[in-house]
Formats: structure tokens, C-alpha cells, sequence
């Protein structure tokens, strides 16, 4: 399993690291301008328009190219806030204990037994669809797993023989927290980073695929939803170069990230190190 | 996709490759009281109840602001007029009225009204309820028989190119987005091929039919979508099985059984698969919450007439008041299923039921 975990987190390592370059890069390597009319409508895969033109008559490959970088930038950020606020709940939960816990503890149980998917869109409706909003809610969502996972760790931490040595030889909170529960946490709060950045990638793009997308913005799902409302999109070629790259683009980014993910997954998990 | 987030959030099952473990396999088999089981879904009930009721009021603008703003079909800027709809709405009064109010309704099972149909939600929604249990129902039985045949065999047969191979495919499985999958089933399938029908739950005016034919009819209808909806949980109900047959693997009745002569088959089948078989049960209660957020994508592509493409048309259509009454509705599903999955497991298991 060990070299198996290294195959992994350097191929999901790989495919992220691409994506990233391009979402960087977009503006040196996309051939157009995304929004610019580049050709004429619906046009076939060509020299000059590698996957063809949508009905607007927009370069395609030009809009995956600049969608990968909405796509990072909603990933970082979405997992950002759900690891983050996760940490920060879950830590204190565990550090505290008593009525903080027990209350912090409740509300994660009520927002996991709610399926997040009906709520995104609820939210997302009712707010209006912005990049923003979607950041914002897929991190609402993604926090209290992530916290009842770190206040768990955070527990065993805290019982741990080493951490009463210290106490006992009167190190603060503050010198426990730095020495002990960041290095523990660190692994675990990675991991967890890399599993909501590919849920949002996913997610992004499940909710633009449903219409509900800043019509302004240039990603993988607005391009899959203005794809699949297009009339008579099964009834020609023009799914295999609309609908089929972006479908690619949004899996090959979760796979990636999934990848990575698997590959992490012996560092941060506390049983696996263990053994 | 979200909902692989709800169900791998958590999973510490060994072998398992999402991150962050360990949270639903305790949660499943913690054994906790009847009554504070009970109590802790009626909590969480509640807080939808009121999230329902606050979401719209705590956005931007206010609650009717979709429905009379610019952009909208019904767009009024008088202010007069507005305020007589907010007060057709009770939008007027104190807050702690209408939430009374609201609560009220619901109890009699009045969802409000819809905007695009101009009729009852709840009535929009219970023509279309049916389809969605029948959907999400077929899938699920179908991913749980499949996911849990695959299972066994790759548990039984741990590390070996089987097990490989079907861990592989079940896993790469995963990775596709369901709404990708769904297009693609209904280009190259329905469209290209011709083999299932590209949209709908029945051929229309098919009621003319005998009874037999429009059973088929509908079940035909009904096989792409529930296939690709079942591909969305097949791989976690394969990885529990695994696991839970993992576990059984070095147990002294197996020994026996083996030292008795009892057949590979039998030893599989019967002993070790039937031992396994509890957390699957589980599993697939707690899969309904991922199934009806998967079934929002599936019915969307493939125009399925249930809640999920409900909810997706109510967003095109701005129609808060279907939308609210679809996501209550979904969500309820949720936690029934979730209720009775706990429910199940402590009737299932000797060691808690005692």
C-alpha cells in the first residue's frame, strides 16, 4: 500500500498541478478571448477552433481554459472556509469541552442530517447565484463534518500522556496548541482541504448545471448549462465537443483531486500512521 | 458531488480512500436510546421547519423581492400595489404571526401556493412524489443488490487481482459527476443507439394501453435513469460490503465451517455474507440522502416528471413557493429514511436489540 499511496499522490499531484497552470496561465494559452464571438456558431472542431464554437459562436477550448480557473478559485476558497471554520469549531469544541462541546456538537449533528445538495440550491436561488454566494454556502455545508472529525482528534490529543507531561510542567494552552495539536491537526486539516476542494469543483458545477450560475461568468458549468439548454443538444454532433470536454474537465479535476486525496490519506489518517 | 460528501464525510472503513474518517461507522453502530434518538429528529425537524421559514425572510430584499422585482414576469413598481401583495402574502405582520402561521399550514399540509401553477404546492408536489419514491426506490435496490454481490466477492477474495479489478471499477466508477454521466447515458444510449427513451416516464397518451403494456412502459422508461442513478451508489454500498466481509475473514466459525468441509460457496454465502450483511442494511437507509440529491441531477436530464425536476423547473420559473415546499419535502425523505434506517439496525442487530 505504501508505494501504491506514493503512485497516487504524485499522479493526483500531477493532474492538479496542470490544472492549476492552466487556471494560472489562462490568459497567455487560451487562443481567445472567451466571451469575444470568434467564429461562426456551432462550428466544428478545427485548426482554429480546436473544440468548435458554441451557438454564440465562442471559442469552446477558450472557455474550459478560463473556466479552469473559476473552477480553482471557487475550490480553494470553498475549502478553505469549510476546513477553517471545521478547525476552528472542532479545536475549540475539543480544547474547551463541557457546554461549548456539547452545543457545538448538536449543531453539527442537525446540519449533517441535512442533505446539502436541496439546501445549496435553496440558498442559491434565493441569494442569486454570484460566485460568492456559491463559495460561501458550499463552505457552510462542508464545516461541520470537518469539525466533529478534528474534535475528535483534538479528544485523544488532549488525554494524551505526553500533552498532561507538559502541562504538568507548566507550558500553556497557547505552547500545547503550537507544539502538539497543530502538528496533529495539519495532516487531517490537508486532507480534509483536498476532499471539499474537489466536492466544490463538483459541486460548482452541479449548480451551474442547473441554471444557477452568474450568467456573466465564464466556467466548466456555465458552459455545461448553456450547452444542455441549447435545443435539440442531443440531436447533433455538437455534444461531442460542448457537452463532452466540459463533462471531462469537471471529472478529470475530481479525479485528480480524488487521487491526491487517496494518496494523502496514510498521513492523515491516525489509524494508518499508527500501524 | 455532494452527495458523495454526505456519505464519506465521515467513513473510517478500512480500505476506504476518503480522508477524514471515522464518523459514520460510529455513528451507525453507536447505540443510543430509543427516545433520545427520537428526540434528536425531532430537533432536527424543527430547525428545517424554521430554516425554511427564515431563509427567504434573511436574504437580500425581501422574501417576495423574485417575484415583484425587475426581471421577473409579475414585476409591479408601484409601491402601493407591492404593498397590497405583501399584505396578500402577511407579510405585514409581526414575525412570531407568521411564523405561527406558517407552522400552522403546514401541520394541515398547506405548502402555500404555487406561483407558476397557480395551485396548491402541495398538490403540484404530490402528483409528483410518486415518481421520484419509485425512481430513488428502483436504484437503490438495484446499487444495494449489485454493490453488495461485488462486495462480497472482493471482501472474500481480499488483495487478490479480483478484488483489485472490482475495487478499480467501482472506484473509478465514483469519480464521474452524476449530471455528466446522465448526459452522456441519454446521448450515446437513447440517442445514438436508440435502445431507451430519451425523456419522460411514459409515452404519452400510453394510458390508452392495457395494463400490462403500460407497466412496461413505464419500466422501460424508468431503466436509464434508475441505472445511472444506481451507478451514484453502488461504489460506498460495494465498500462497506468489503470491509464488513474483510472482518468476517478471520473468524473462528469460518474456521470451523471450513474444518467441517463445508463448501468455499457455502462458507461465502451463507456464513460469511450473512454476518457481513448489517452495516449494508444501514448503508442503504442513509443513502436516500444522497439518492434524492442525485435524483435532482438524473430528472433534470432525462425530463423524469418528480420532485427533483420539480425543484429544478421551480428555479427556472423563479417559484419560491415550490421550491421551499420541494426542498421541505425532499429533506423530510431524508430524515424518515435516516430515522428508519437507525430504527432497523437496533431490530437488526441482536447485540444492541438485546
Amino acid at each position: 500500500m505504501r508505494r501504491e499511496g506514493r503512485v497516487f499522490l504524485w499522479l493526483g499531484g500531477a493532474i492538479v498541478a496542470m490544472l492549476l497552470l492552466v487556471a494560472l496561465l489562462a490568459p497567455l494559452i487560451s487562443p481567445f478571448d472567451p466571451r469575444a464571438i470568434a467564429g461562426p456558431s456551432l462550428a466544428a472542431p478545427s485548426t482554429a477552433h480546436w473544440l468548435g464554437t458554441n451557438d454564440a459562436g465562442q471559442d469552446i477550448l477558450s472557455q474550459l481554459i478560463w473556466g479552469t480557473r473559476s473552477s480553482a478559485v471557487v475550490a480553494v476558497l470553498a475549502a478553505g472556509l469549510a476546513v477553517g471554520l471545521g478547525v476552528a469549531v472542532g479545536a475549540t469544541a475539543g480544547l474547551l469541552g463541557g457546554w461549548a462541546d456539547l452545543l457545538a456538537m448538536r449543531v453539527v449533528d442537525v446540519f449533517l442530517a441535512v442533505p446539502a445538495l436541496p439546501l445549496l440550491i435553496l440558498v442559491a436561488a434565493l441569494a442569486g447565484p454570484s460566485r460568492s454566494t456559491v463559495i460561501l454556502v458550499i463552505g457552510m455545508t462542508g464545516w461541520p463534518p470537518v469539525a466533529r472529525v478534528v474534535r475528535s482528534q483534538t479528544l485523544t490529543l488532549a488525554g494524551r500522556g505526553y500533552v498532561a507531561a507538559a502541562r504538568g510542567f507548566g507550558s500553556g494552552w497557547l505552547y500545547v496548541i503550537r507544539r502538539h495539536l497543530v502538528p496533529t491537526l495539519a495532516p487531517l486539516a490537508v486532507a480534509n482541504f483536498v476532499y471539499w476542494a474537489a466536492t466544490a469543483v463538483v459541486l460548482q458545477a452541479g449548480l451551474a448545471f442547473l441554471g444557477l450560475v452568474d450568467p456573466t461568468e465564464v466556467s466548466w458549468g456555465s458552459v455545461l448549462n448553456r450547452a444542455l439548454a441549447h435545443q435539440g443538444i442531443y440531436f447533433s454532433e455538437v455534444w461531442l465537443w460542448w457537452v463532452l470536454p466540459a463533462g471531462l474537465a469537471v471529472t478529470v479535476a475530481a479525479f485528480g483531486l480524488a487521487l491526491l486525496g487517496v494518496g494523502l490519506e496514510p498521513r492523515a489518517n491516525p489509524r494508518w500512521r499508527r500501524a | 458531488m455532494p452527495p458523495r460528501s454526505e456519505l464519506t464525510h465521515g467513513a473510517l472503513l478500512p480500505d476506504q480512500p476518503q480522508p477524514a474518517a471515522g464518523e459514520t461507522a460510529e455513528a451507525v453502530t453507536r447505540p443510543r436510546r430509543w427516545r433520545g434518538t427520537l428526540a434528536s429528529y425531532v430537533i432536527v425537524v424543527f430547525f428545517l421547519l424554521t430554516l425554511n421559514f427564515f431563509l427567504p425572510r434573511a436574504m437580500p430584499g425581501e422574501p417576495i423581492a423574485g417575484l415583484l422585482d425587475a426581471g421577473s414576469a409579475t414585476y409591479v413598481s408601484e409601491d402601493t400595489t407591492r404593498a397590497a401583495v405583501e399584505r396578500y402574502y402577511g407579510l405585514d405582520r409581526p414575525l412570531a404571526d407568521q411564523y405561527a402561521d406558517y407552522v400552522g399550514g403546514l401541520a394541515r399540509g398547506d405548502l402555500g401556493t404555487s406561483i407558476h401553477y397557480n395551485v396548491p404546492v402541495s398538490r403540484v408536489i404530490g402528483d409528483r412524489i410518486g415518481w421520484t419514491l419509485l425512481l430513488v426506490g428502483t436504484a437503490l435496490a438495484f446499487a444495494t443488490a449489485l454493490g453488495m454481490l461485488g462486495g462480497v466477492l472482493s471482501g472474500w477474495r481480499r488483495g487478490r487481482p479480483l478484488d483489485r479489478g472490482l475495487l478499480g471499477v467501482f472506484l473509478a466508477i465514483d469519480t464521474f459527476p452524476v449530471f455528466f454521466v446522465a448526459s452522456a447515458a441519454a446521448y450515446v444510449l437513447s440517442v445514438k443507439l436508440g435502445w431507451f427513451p430519451l425523456s419522460g416516464a411514459r409515452t404519452p397518451f400510453s394510458d390508452t394501453y392495457g395494463p400490462l403494456r403500460q407497466v412496461a412502459d413505464v419500466a422501460y422508461h424508468l431503466a436509464l435513469p434508475a441505472t445511472v442513478l444506481a451507478l451514484q451508489f453502488l461504489t460506498y454500498q460495494f465498500l462497506v460490503m468489503r470491509s464488513s466481509m474483510v472482518g468476517e475473514l478471520g473468524s473462528d466459525y469460518l474456521l470451523l465451517g471450513r474444518a467441517k468441509g463445508l463448501s468455499d460457496r457455502v462458507l461465502k454465502y451463507r456464513y460469511a455474507a450473512r454476518n457481513a450483511l448489517l452495516p449494508s442494511v444501514t448503508v442503504a437507509g442513509l443513502q436516500m440522502g444522497f439518492a434524492v440529491t442525485a435524483a435532482i441531477f438524473v430528472e433534470s436530464v432525462f425530463a423524469y416528471p418528480g420532485l427533483g425536476r420539480l425543484m429544478f423547473e421551480s428555479v427556472g420559473e423563479r417559484d419560491y413557493p415550490t421550491m421551499q415546499g420541494c426542498f421541505l419535502v425532499l429533506t423530510l425523505i431524508v430524515i424518515s429514511a435516516n430515522l428508519v434506517a437507525d430504527l432497523a439496525y437496533r431490530r437488526l442487530d441482536p447485540r444492541i436489540s438485546r
